[in-house]
């Protein structure tokens, strides 16, 4: 295939979604690399292939995941790390271009000076944006610690212990919830099933529909923690666990597994 | 998708990319807002693991930021790029390796079907998809699944069904003709 173009149009998806191994995979990726025309129809073919990805059942993503990018971006965008660098560098410059009227050597030596400080500024930015980094990353760590000890502290939080339902596996877990924050964490023991199942968490309310608060499978252990957020100040019922199709749905479907009221 | 504004819903992903090298920080916002509920979907099918998706869907939006300038909106789709970097990022955390550089999708050349840009565009093109995998035979279908959503090859879709290695070629080349079909505009 290496000097040929693929013969039948399908390869260009079958590459795309990555069904391709061995030998077949080395040809068509040769071939690619030399052949702007096949490119093309690698682009047409990935996209109809990502297209895919919409069968997927809907699940949004919890707000606090929009906060946290939100404000890793803030910490290092230009605007909050440039402000105390440049003028550092500026006032640098100026008093170079005074010292370079006075006296020539003088003036080389600072230049060589400050090219070397400017070097080790480089450097120290560098190391910076690392740190700044690491700093925001343990940020948000710290901020969900708070949060969970605000929780684990606050008078109207409640526990909530969930038991197996008859006739399924062994399991437990236990939730805590404050329905003024809209904050639960989950803390359960449920062994793994089939890879074409999840368990699905959901908050029962006072009134309405219930509210997916996560999906999970335990993959190495039986241990699953879930952090999540949902709307602040909704009265729950009871909490439950489901078993529903990967990746969960938008309404319990499922044999129940475990139940919770709440007292 | 709801926190959009009324003026960011009408600016297109090349106006917004545009702002992002710019370093506008409501246009990654309004990104977000358009396109997290997609990714967030495909990245928890893959990974059945809400905290493992959602690192995954903030890390993806954070490289977006930081490249925006290498992004050409006049050579490929924002969304089908986006879909395609999930998927890599979620089947290579299924699978426990980082990504080879053959596997990150460098260059923004995907090509949705269609335009992406708006809610309605979004629900016909997943009625769409959904309608062609539903007339599909079950064995192509939990082929197509297999390949897509868990990553694996010919060989490993054979090994892991225990049907033949060009039963599986057959059912899978079969699939992907009437997808595509299902896809013409």
């Amino acid at each position: 295939m290496s000097n040929e173009h693929p013969t039948r149009p399908e390869d260009f998806d079958l590459y795309a979604l990555g069904a391709f191994d061995g030998d077949e995979k080395v040809a068509f990726e040769t071939h690619l690399a030399s052949c702007a025309s096949c490119q093309s129809k690698l682009g047409e073919a990935q996209g109809r292939i990502a297209a895919l990805a919409l069968s997927a059942p809907s699940v949004l993503p919890a707000p606090g995941v929009k906060e946290r990018l939100m404000r890793q971006v803030a910490a290092t965008s230009p605007r909050a790390s440039g402000a105390w660098v440049q003028p550092e560098v500026e006032r640098a410059e100026g008093v170079l271009a005074r010292w370079w009227g006075l006296l020539l050597p003088v003036a080389s030596a600072f230049a060589l000076a400050t090219l070397l400080l400017w070097l080790h500024n480089d450097q120290l930015e560098r190391r910076i944006a690392e740190l700044r980094g690491t700093v925001n990353e343990q940020q948000s760590k710290l901020v969900q610690a708070r949060e969970l000890a605000d929780l684990m502290s606050a008078r109207d939080t409640v526990v909530v212990s969930l038991a197996v339902q008859k006739n399924q596996p062994e399991g437990t877990a236990r939730v805590i919830y404050n329905s003024r924050r809209g904050l639960l964490v989950y803390n359960g023991h449920l062994p793994p099933v089939a890879a074409d199942k999840s368990y699905q968490l959901w908050l029962v309310p006072a009134s309405g529909a219930p509210i997916s608060a996560g999906v999970f499978n335990p993959v190495t252990d039986d241990t699953n923690s879930i952090v999540a957020k949902v709307p602040p100040g909704t009265a729950a019922k009871a909490f439950a666990v489901t078993l529903e199709p990967a990746g969960g749905k938008p309404a319990p479907t499922g044999p129940m597994i475990l139940v919770g009221p709440v007292s | 998708m709801t926190g959009e504004t009324g003026t960011e819903l009408r600016a297109s992903d090349a106006t917004l990319i545009a702002r992002l090298v710019e370093r506008d920080e409501s246009a990654l916002a309004a990104l977000y807002d358009r396109y997290a509920g997609m990714l967030s979907s495909v990245l928890n099918r893959i990974l059945r693991d809400t905290q493992a998706a959602e690192e995954i869907l903030q890390d993806i939006f954070y490289q977006l930021w930081r490249t925006a300038a290498q992004f050409d909106p006049a050579r490929g789709s924002l969304p089908g790029w986006l879909l395609v970097i999930a998927r890599n990022r979620a089947i290579s955390r299924l699978r426990r390796h980082n990504p080879a550089s053959g596997e990150e999708l460098l260059e923004n050349t995907v090509v949705l079907p269609t335009n992406l840009e708006s809610t309605i565009a979004q629900r016909q093109l997943i009625g769409k998809v959904k309608g062609a995998l539903d007339s599909l035979p079950k064995e192509q279908r939990a082929a197509i699944e297999l390949a897509y959503f868990e990553g694996l090859t010919h060989s490993e879709i054979a090994a892991r069904t225990g049907d033949p290695l060009g039963t599986v070629k057959t059912r899978l080349r079969s699939a992907l003709e009437t997808l595509k079909r299902n896809f013409k505009p």
